[in-house]
């Protein structure tokens, strides 16, 4: 053993821990590279975690940009009105013309069913009117297409709003919860003017009138469709009030079938 | 014969009114607070099992006030029967019980009345143990709108209450 080689023992001896230790960084820096070289190995490792963070942004991007948005559109909207109204004005401006254009096709409809139907005792009435009154026969005709209807009639409780009776023609009305409603309406309505002993007697809710006639226990609503006129609200309330003065009595209010029979028998074939 | 009568919930802001006839009416709960405004009418028509009696229970909702004074009168007129509803977990919505509930009495002195203690999920029995001399001394239910545990017993009870004094 020469000089050399013991010196090499002792180099092995003495530096072998740095040794290993520069053998495990290669080994480190070798997987790194290869991690980093091929392609497929890294999405694995970073495409789990890109998508938990993008779900996360999804499901924070209302609460984060969702303000912002709002805010930006409403700015937006604020600042060019006119750009606004001339996107929307060709889809509501046909929205509207639609539906007119159906309300006309059914009314013309109906005015012509009227005028071939020239036999029917109806008919020869309206001639006659006509005639007599020099009003044309289509104007008769398109007066009793607007012709106020009756579509139901609600007896009410006063103060409870519990109903007592109810005649419709059509039933689609959740009667005891509009009773309620309309009750609790009236109540504020009458609260809110407080100076003088006031009631509340008509409310207007898109193509129904409702009209309220006041007793003392209790009071009757009226939703009527078409044109609510003067003279027809008149009419209206004198019938109201010969129903409440010569058809029922006060044992009628506690017996709501015997009441709803009267109701029905007044009413079923009535023209105000 | 149908019989209708008129129920009005009472007490402070969110004390959980409105949940609660949600939970009986429509048997759902919502984390959401929404005020309500005036008031808001429901209806539920049950039986009760005991009797075979069908009764239609029409709810009057009232929007919370924090002084029964300023409770509008003309809502309470033709009322059949009052629930006095507070939260457990709020003092400040009971510790005027016993006035709140002695002005309905001098106003409407014939008209049963329950008196609820909202909100049981969050409280412990514990809880209710402390503050038994005024829970214990008023409350006939504690309810839950969330769990909807005694929700239904709360509704039940007084509308059997409202047919035995309608029967006499």
């Amino acid at each position: 053993m020469n000089q050399e080689d013991k010196l090499k023992i002792l180099k092995d001896i003495l530096l072998k821990d740095e040794h290993e230790y520069a053998l495990s960084i290669e080994h480190k820096l070798k997987k790194l590279e290869d991690l980093i070289n091929k392609q497929n190995n890294l999405s694995k490792h970073i495409d789990p975690i890109l998508e938990e963070k993008l779900d996360e942004f999804i499901k924070e991007m209302p609460k984060t940009l969702g303000p912002t948005i709002t805010e930006t559109l409403k700015a937006e909207i604020k600042n060019s009105q006119d750009a606004v109204v001339e996107a929307l004005y060709p889809i509501m401006g046909k929205m509207i013309k639609k539906y007119i254009q159906k309300e006309i096709q059914i009314l013309s409809e109906n005015i012509n069913k009227k005028v071939n139907n020239s036999f029917s005792f109806e008919s020869l009435f309206r001639k006659f009117k006509s005639k007599k009154t020099g009003v044309s026969e289509a104007d008769l005709i398109l007066q009793e297409q607007l012709k106020p209807k009756i579509e139901q009639i609600m007896v009410i409780e006063s103060g409870s709003g519990i109903i007592v009776s109810e005649y419709s023609k059509t039933q689609n009305l959740d009667q005891d919860t509009v009773a309620g409603m309309l009750t609790a309406i009236k109540s504020f309505a009458e609260d809110a003017f407080t100076t003088e002993a006031q009631n509340l007697e008509y409310i207007e809710y898109e193509n129904y009138h409702i009209h309220l006639q006041n007793f003392s226990n209790y009071y009757i609503a009226v939703a009527v469709s078409g044109a609510f006129t003067a003279t027809f609200r008149s009419r209206l309330e004198d019938k109201l009030l010969d129903f409440a003065q010569n058809i029922i009595n006060k044992t009628d209010l506690n017996n709501s079938d015997t009441f709803s029979t009267k109701l029905k028998a007044y009413f079923e074939n009535e023209n105000i | 014969m149908k019989i209708s009568k008129k129920i009005v919930l009472i007490g402070h802001f969110g004390v959980g009114k409105s949940s609660l006839i949600r939970r009986f009416v429509e048997n759902t709960f919502s984390e959401d607070y929404k005020v309500t405004i005036g008031v808001h009418v429901l209806k539920k028509e049950i039986t009760i099992p005991k009797t075979n009696d069908d009764i239609t229970l029409v709810i009057w909702d009232l929007e919370g006030n924090d002084d029964i004074t300023n409770t509008r009168p003309s809502y309470l007129i033709g009322t059949s029967g009052f629930l006095y509803v507070f939260d457990m977990t709020r003092p400040t919505t009971y510790e005027n019980l016993e006035f709140d509930l002695n002005y309905i009495k001098e106003r409407y002195p014939n008209i049963p009345m329950k008196i609820i203690g909202n909100k049981k999920d969050l409280v412990t029995n514990d809880f209710i143990k402390q503050n038994k001399d005024v829970f214990g001394r008023f409350v006939d239910f504690y309810t839950s709108a969330k769990s909807g545990k005694n929700v239904e017993e709360v509704f039940y009870n007084l509308a059997q209450t409202l047919l035995k004094e309608a029967k006499k």
